[in-house]
């Protein structure tokens, strides 16, 4: 029956289609060439990356190496939650962080109903979008982007790539065929929502706050910039 | 899909009645154009792009055969099942029979506007389910028993207050402030937690299929859609055959006009891919992952002279800047696709006979066809369903005749001269005290509502004549 159904349906599509080899349909496909990018807010990455996580209403701190972003970790969590829990995924990168130095004692799992703060530690930063790019599976799972109140992203310098055409390229330097991620997620702000009379609201159902770690050598006057770029 | 179309007409008037609601769509129809505008004005390679993905676009249903097949095979090596529908019926009855497959009592759904072409809540509530909208817009209008008024924002017709009230009768919370916008999200936020913990099923639509690795783009500012992908046990992507593109960079490239398009932002908060169900060492994800892939109509669309309309990306633009539906609203039409977009869907999934109204409902500005990012050209599609309208006889005998008396005219230019030659001074004659008309034979489609004002005492042609010689002369 729905084998019947399928290919009724892709008789018509086939008789409304061309009849193109699948060599010639890749090549004319190749030859509409890549699609035009935009020009960057700056000519820096890491400044338009910055300014854009600003411009989607995000947090951004810089620090210089991972001892510095377990203590931007602590501090912010104090000045939320007055407290130092976190939940982190299973990520190697993520186990191997001096969290004692801070005084921070991250569960490593999954994200709960309640949890305050869920910690991700990026693949990938897109500076044409300011999104951090992460993928399903331990060292992230899908509740601590998602279920959480404040959602924290540590990403690194050397991570971040200008277009959403080169983050593909990374991604699909990642991922092989046969172990594609069930999620890639590109994220881009803390949950919002304009459904009511067009007024933005942060918070609609998932994190109301997102905070960006930076972890590589920014500069102060870089940072300034890309705040001024974000009219801040 | 319940279509009322044809009362087009007496519900527009009516709209234009409701002075609150004619209200908050003069907002959109200001707000949003300059907003749209704002987000794209720092994008100057808008032309480039949008050439770009209207190739790629017809590229991939020019060979759609192609990329179907490879969408669905990758999609299936995934790890999920895929499904056929020929038409909503039977998109209803293939959800439902998974969901009672997995005696599924709760549904919990990420916006999808398919299922609203389909009416797939009314099938599966009626089979005994309990389903909850989880967009904050599309939650509002089913506590409110409505339909979406807007493709991008469903409850942008209701108001403050109205939303207000609507939460303090539905929700058994006690009494309470309830002020202002943070506060009511709030609220629903809290009420649809628990939706989100426990449902059976998630029920989410697609931006984009992608032939290359069968992943579904899923674009949300809410991350209520992501909710719906990631926590139940069981997922459904409810789609249309049209959503194909061949790449990922594709659907990244189209993305880059539908954002600025339909909410002026860049890009939205929670842009994600999903490929099938959790993996062997995930902690998380559905168990078993679904996609039902929706024909209705659209093949025929394919292998018809409206084959474009199948590049609408859904961003609702066109509604924005449309002056008809800024004036009338998405209800008024009467189908679930409302504004140009809908005027030129709705005939299509439906049928002509049954939605030639919409079509009409057009002044030709072309503003729709301006911002269109798919570069769809809906006045000249809106005017062929017109030309079609016309030939089946489905427009009333008068104006028929009056078109094609007036085609004939304009195919006789001497006697078109000399007819508007003779009757443009009279009328000038006859009204230039006035000023204006206030009726007119054979135009009281007119001046029932307003003057014609009198003609200015000679044609373009018979002024340009006289430029022409004195120009000569000199
Ligand atoms: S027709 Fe064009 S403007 Fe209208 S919704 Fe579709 S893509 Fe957007």
């Amino acid at each position: 029956m729905t084998d019947s159904i399928r290919s009724f349906i892709m008789g018509k599509i086939r008789r409304a289609g061309r009849g193109a080899s699948v060599a010639q349909v890749s090549s004319e496909l190749q030859s509409l060439g890549p699609a035009p990018t935009p020009s960057l807010i700056s000519e820096s990455t890491s400044e338009s990356f910055i300014a854009n996580v600003l411009i989607n209403k995000g947090t951004v701190e810089c620090v210089s190496d991972r001892s510095a972003a377990v203590k931007a970790v602590a501090d912010y969590l104090y000045q939320r939650f007055r407290s130092h829990k976190l939940v982190a995924g299973n990520d190697s990168r993520l186990a191997a962080m001096p969290w004692r130095e801070a005084g921070v004692l991250p569960r490593f799992g999954s994200a709960e109903n309640g949890d305050a703060a869920g910690l991700s530690y990026a693949r990938l930063g897109i500076a044409e979008t300011g999104s951090i790019v992460t993928w399903t599976g331990k060292s992230c799972p899908a509740t601590n982007n998602l279920l959480v109140e404040d959602h924290i992203v540590i990403v690194e310098l050397a991570d971040l790539v200008t277009t959403m055409e080169l983050a593909w390229e990374r991604i699909h330097q990642h991922i092989g065929k046969q172990d594609k991620p069930r999620g890639i997620n590109f994220i881009s702000g803390p949950s919002s929502t304009a459904d009511i009379e067009g007024k933005l609201v942060m918070g609609a159902h998932g994190p109301r706050s997102w905070h960006v770690i930076l972890i590589g050598e920014v500069s102060g006057s870089s940072l300034e910039k890309a705040r001024q770029l974000a009219g801040q | 899909m319940k279509l009322e179309t044809s009362a087009f007409l007496d519900k527009a008037k009516e709209a234009l009645m409701e002075t609150d609601k004619v209200q908050i769509r003069d907002f959109i129809g200001l707000f949003a154009p300059l907003a749209r505008n704002a987000a794209l004005g720092n994008f100057d390679k808008f032309d480039q792009l949008r050439d770009h993905v209207k190739q790629v676009k017809q590229h991939t249903l020019d060979n759609l055969d192609c990329y179907l097949g490879q969408f669905e095979q990758e999609a299936i090596e995934n790890g999920n099942r895929v499904h056929f529908a020929r038409d909503g019926d039977a998109m209803n009855e293939i959800v439902l029979s998974i969901c009672q497959e997995h005696r599924a009592q709760r549904v919990i759904k990420g916006k999808s506007m398919v299922t609203e072409e389909t009416a797939l809540n009314d099938h599966l509530i009626r089979a005994g389910l309990e389903v909850t909208e989880t967009d904050l817009g599309e939650y509002i209008i089913q506590q409110a028993g409505e339909t979406p008024s807007h493709i991008v924002g469903p409850a942008l017709h209701k108001t403050m207050p109205e939303i207000r009230q609507l939460f303090l009768d539905k929700h058994d919370l006690g009494p309470r402030e309830l002020e202002g916008a943070p506060d009511l999200v709030a609220e629903a936020r809290t009420m649809l937690r628990d939706h989100f913990l426990n449902a059976d099923v998630g029920i989410v639509g697609s931006n984009a299929l992608i032939a290359e690795n069968g992943y579904s783009m899923l674009v949300t500012n809410e991350g209520n859609g992501d909710l719906c992908a990631n926590l139940p046990p069981v997922l459904i992507i409810c789609t249309t055959l049209d959503r194909v593109v061949p790449r990922a960079v594709d659907a990244t490239a189209m993305l880059r006009m539908l954002v600025p398009s339909a909410t002026s932002q860049a890009i939205t908060c929670y842009t994600s891919f999903y490929s099938g169900p959790r993996r062997s060492n995930d902690p998380d994800g559905p168990m078993e992952t679904h996609i039902v892939l929706l024909d209705n109509k659209r093949s025929d669309i394919l292998d018809s002279n409206y084959r474009e309309m199948l590049q609408c990306i859904r961003c609702g633009a066109c509604l924005n800047h449309c002056p008809v539906y800024i004036g009338v609203g998405g209800h008024a039409y009467g189908s679930v696709y409302p504004g140009p977009m809908g005027s030129v869907l709705t005939p299509l999934l439906t049928s002509l006979a049954e939605s030639h109204a919409l079509p009409n409902a057009c002044t030709t500005c072309g503003r729709c066809a301006e911002v269109c990012p798919a570069n769809i050209p809906l006045p000249d599609l809106l005017r062929d369903l017109r030309r079609d309208e016309s030939l089946q006889k489905l427009s009333p005998a008068s104006w028929r005749f009056g078109t094609k008396f007036h085609a004939w005219l304009a195919t006789h230019p001497w006697l078109y001269r000399t007819l508007t030659g003779l009757g443009i001074p009279l009328l000038h004659r006859l009204g230039r005290k006035r000023g204006a008309f206030r009726s007119l034979p054979m135009a009281s489609a007119w001046t029932s509502h307003r003057d014609f004002p009198t003609p200015q005492g000679r044609t373009f042609f018979q002024q340009y004549k006289t430029a022409d010689k004195q120009l000569d002369d000199r």
